[in-house]
């Protein structure tokens, strides 16, 4: 590990750590807090951006390559904008600050897996990244978030179970936690198979793939949103390049006799999602189905795992999750906090209450649509490429039918919110410098244009990582 | 730079017209105005400067060369044709629009739709060419959705649901596309041999995704619910350039890319184009609803721009390119009138109109002279355009394609037929006190003038539209032999 990405995480953590002490010892406000807390993101982003530079120390446990830098960069952007509209909804709370420091060391957790390179490592940073939303998610203190927080946390320790449950079958067999030992063996033992279905069932928890996917909606539905985006966008992108690394560096071999499974487990996550998306009436169970189906659309592509493209196609949607996924969830926080809008019928004529609000928000939906020029169009378009390279175009096709079907309850909030008549008459809180809050998703909608048309720093960072892992 | 500027222009201007309308709610109209001129100056000048033959101006911005992601703009006669109507159009709809509601939101819709619009006619790069293509969606549901009549939602949904699925269909194309040949590029694409089974596969995904934009009979249920429930206005992008964007996306990427594997289904688009043609007549004959008629009159225009490309020569192509022109000059004259008559008479029903010609003579004079040149009155576009359709399919497929004139005579037989009972005749009862039954104001009347000025023009001297892409298509149709 470089270290400087070391340091942008110790820095983003103690930062974290030290921000209720602040709060404790000098009464900070929220404005102050989000001040104090950015200053620790510009560092950690600053230190990750220049980690391509410098000493490697811990080798053995992490490693710091263009992928993790990439997407360490854009976990840390989305994060912050997390952390500002934490602050903007929640600055009444006392617990505020509370929240946030759980917010930062998570995502110090989520910097270290995404650059686990050894099964110890990943274990820690995994544990590292659920622990403190075990907190988070009991937040709200209402009888929903105690019920999500319970589940959560039993799903949360099922899955700890499961993924170590297989590392130490694999240690038993082989010896080594290390990726790069592991990739040497020729896995002649059976046990290994079941070790490697422990831990994709591990991770599959943590992605809401079927049939891990229950307590994803009833989480997400059940806790503040501004949790809830951290949950589905950024825990869930860095479990998706943590499940990168161990199928591409640990156990290729093994891998490669799942592409079947992991094929059909995509089909039916991405169909079970889109299906009970369309079922959903509250916004926020349908943004939480849908998080269900983006993981089946990554699972397309790590089914396609024998060609260079699927590894295109997990960043690429990795990237493009993370902003939309988590943008999604804080338009509708704000919406929420605004105007308590929770149902479709809520969020009808909002486009007319709130035209910049619902803008953007409809810019992160049609990204999640797959409409084009956003990221989300261009990371379908590489992974379902992926799928038919790797000659499963039933596969690519069952997945964009999806994604068109998928349009159907995007568009639908995009009709609620712009072609019906508004129902809600009055805000809840209305907050006078509300347009300050629209400063950061804009930026996230920005950023997911440029990256839809801009694909380069993508696509060169896995070109750098398939070449690293054989291709 | 110019075609990236056409491109971008429209787009980096919306935002102010949604911001002008809190100065004045004047500056969104004057705005797209001034948008549409500038689209017509740099169109005139593309015409002027185009040396006759082949790809000009191009342009290329690199992005991605290993994945071939570039922007690479150019146009040739077929493009410049059909930017005159992006440019055209955007300043008719714009005037016709003048008086339009939430004029904000309305123009920067207006206006996002049109850089796309322009996109989709010049990009020579296939995902590209798709992400414009797709883009132009989004304004349309929007416009369908927010300014429609009593039923819009549904049919924005439908509107939105339908062609993106389609969609879905051409982005599989093209992907398998590119896994065969590595590129996006259109003049690499030329030179590449496929294996005819996946040219096959390819051009079955590609056709569904064009057919349904086109439409063409079956995929073709969307439309009449978008074309009704659209504001008048809309509608004429609706037939005059998105439909469009379906018959060219099918002769640039389809026929132009795969002449053999177009020529093996080259029965197979004469016969939906057939279908199309006389079904699309039959419901115009038995249907009611004004506008709806007027809207599956344009579906059965549509089939013959289908079947004038399913003729693979130098004539189909040619008669079918003419034939959009005329398609969109005469449609859009006819679905604004019909917008008008629903607005004077609140009525969209045929059989409760009656007699117009005596409270509004000049608009319904519009409205006749509009009816004989889609029912192909010598001396206007359709005339020319259906008949050199016929003659390139009777030329290619031979005499089993008499029964196309036939179909010409019912479209005769619908459009005359709704004449006798809804324009002429004995003043309906009611009519003769009603406020609203006057004639249109002078801003609102320059559109069907030009539109008419439009289709006479090229009707009388089809060499102003054949002239500027005949040698392309004559220079593709070498492939075909």
């Amino acid at each position: 590990m470089n270290i400087n990405y070391l340091a942008a995480t110790m820095v983003l953590a103690l930062t974290g750590a030290f921000l209720p002490v602040i709060n404790r010892l000098f009464r900070i406000s929220g404005i102050q807090g989000a001040l104090i807390s950015s200053i620790g993101y510009v560092v950690s982003l600053f230190l990750v951006l220049i980690s391509d530079k410098g000493r490697h120390v811990l080798k053995v446990f992490y490693t710091t390559d263009p992928v993790s830098i990439l997407v360490g960069a854009l976990v840390l952007i989305a994060s912050w904008m997390v952390m500002l509209v934490i602050y903007w909804i929640t600055e009444k709370d006392k617990f505020v600050n509370e929240l946030v420091s759980a917010l930062m060391i998570s995502t110090a957790g989520a910097l270290l897996l995404i650059s686990a390179n050894n099964f110890v490592s990943l274990a820690i940073a995994m544990e590292l990244m659920t622990m403190p939303t075990y907190l988070m998610v009991l937040f709200a203190f209402d009888d929903k978030s105690f019920e999500a927080g319970v589940k959560y946390f039993f799903n949360g320790a099922l899955a700890v179970g499961f993924l170590l449950f297989g590392i130490s079958l694999l240690y038993g067999i082989t010896g080594s936690f290390e990726f790069s030992a592991l990739v040497n063996n020729l896995f002649k033992d059976p046990l290994v198979a079941l070790a490697a279905i422990f831990i994709f069932a591990g991770f599959g928890f943590k992605i809401t793939a079927f049939p891990f996917h229950f307590w994803g909606p009833d989480v997400y539905d059940g806790t503040c949103p501004g949790v809830a985006a951290l949950l589905t966008g950024i825990s869930k992108s860095a479990a998706f390049i943590g499940l990168m690394r161990v199928v591409y560096e640990a156990i290729p071999v093994i891998a490669g006799h799942f592409t079947l499974i992991l094929a059909i487990i995509a089909a039916l996550t991405m169909t079970v999602g889109n299906l009970l998306a369309l079922a959903q009436r509250r916004v926020s169970r349908i943004l939480a189905y849908s998080s269900v189906a983006h993981a089946g659309y990554t699972l397309v592509a790590f089914a396609a795992l024998s060609v260079p493209l699927s590894i295109t196609g997990i960043i690429y949607h990795s990237v493009a999750y993370v902003f939309m996924k988590t943008a999604a969830f804080l338009c509708f926080a704000v919406f929420l906090f605004v105007w308590g809008a929770r149902t479709m019928d809520d969020y009808k004529g909002l486009g007319r209450r709130e035209p910049l609000l619902a803008a953007l928000f409809l810019i992160f939906l049609l990204s999640l649509a797959g409409v084009p020029p956003m990221a989300g169009f261009i990371s379908k378009v590489f992974v379902f490429t992926a799928a038919v390279d790797a000659g499963m175009t039933w596969l690519a096709l069952i997945g964009l039918l999806n994604s068109a079907f998928s349009v159907a309850y995007y568009i639908w909030i995009a009709k609620q919110m712009y072609l019906e008549e508004p129902t809600l008459e009055k805000p809840v809180n209305d907050s006078p410098n509300k347009n300050w809050i629209l400063l950061p998703l804009a930026v996230m909608a920005i950023l997911l244009i440029v990256f839809g048309i801009w694909v380069n720093p993508v696509v060169d960072a896995s070109a750098v990582y398939a070449a690293k892992v054989g291709f | 730079m110019v075609l990236l500027s056409m491109i971008l222009l429209p787009v980096l201007v919306a935002p102010f017209a949604w911001i002008g309308e809190r100065i004045n709610r004047d500056i969104p109209k004057y705005l797209s105005l001034s948008v549409g001129v500038f689209l017509s100056f740099c169109t005139a000048y593309l015409i002027a400067k185009y040396p006759g033959n082949g790809f000009a101006f191009h342009e290329f911005y690199r992005i991605y060369p290993p994945f071939d992601f570039n922007l690479h703009l150019a146009a040739d006669g077929i493009s410049l044709v059909l930017l005159g109507i992006v440019a055209f159009l955007s300043i008719t709809v714009t005037l016709s629009s003048w008086h339009v509601e939430r004029p904000g939101a309305y123009f920067f819709l207006i206006l996002i739709f049109l850089g796309p619009m322009v996109g989709v006619f010049v990009s020579l790069n296939l995902l590209w060419f798709f992400i414009f293509w797709e883009f132009t969606l989004v304004p349309m549901f929007f416009h369908i959705g927010i300014w429609g009549a009593e039923n819009r939602i549904y049919a924005a949904m439908k509107f939105f649901i339908y062609t993106h699925l389609a969609s879905i269909f051409l982005l599989l194309g093209i992907i398998v596309l590119y896994l065969s040949t590595h590129t996006f590029e259109f003049e690499k694409l030329l030179n590449v041999q496929l294996d005819p089974s996946v040219a096959k596969l390819v051009w079955i995904l590609m056709f569904i995704g064009f057919a349904v934009k086109m439409p063409v009979v079956p995929f073709h249920t969307w439309l009449p619910d978008a074309h009704v429930q659209a504001p008048s206005p809309i509608s004429v992008f609706l037939a005059g350039l998105l439909l469009k964007m379906g018959a060219y996306g099918l002769l640039r990427w389809e026929i132009f890319l795969f002449p053999q594997t177009s020529k093996f289904f080259a029965p197979l688009m004469a016969f939906i184009a057939v279908l199309t043609i006389f079904y699309a007549g039959f419901r115009a004959l038995a249907e009611d609803h004004i506008k709806r008629m007027v809207a599956y009159s344009s579906i059965n225009h549509m089939g013959f721009v289908l079947l004038g490309l399913s003729a693979l020569t130098a004539a189909g192509i040619s008669a079918a390119v003419y034939e959009m022109v005329g398609h969109a000059l005469v449609i859009s004259l006819l679905f604004m009138i019909a917008g008008y008559i629903h607005h004077k008479t609140h009525t969209w029903y045929i059989s409760e109109l009656g007699g117009l010609m005596k409270k509004i003579p000049g608009l319904m004079t519009m409205f006749v002279i509009g009816v004989l040149a889609a029912v192909g009155l010598p001396g206007t576009a359709g005339f020319v355009g259906e008949l050199s359709v016929m003659l390139a399919a009777f030329d290619y497929y031979g005499w089993v394609m008499v029964i196309v004139p036939l179909a010409s005579a019912l479209g005769a037989g619908f459009f005359m037929w709704m004449l006798q009972r809804a324009v002429f005749g004995p003043l309906r009862e009611g009519f003769e006190n009603l406020k609203s039954l006057t004639e249109l104001p002078l801003i609102e009347n320059i559109p069907l003038a030009l539109y008419i000025g439009a289709f006479i023009l090229v009707g009388v001297i089809p060499a102003v539209v054949f002239n500027l892409y005949n040698p392309v298509v004559n220079a593709f149709a070498q492939l075909f032999q």
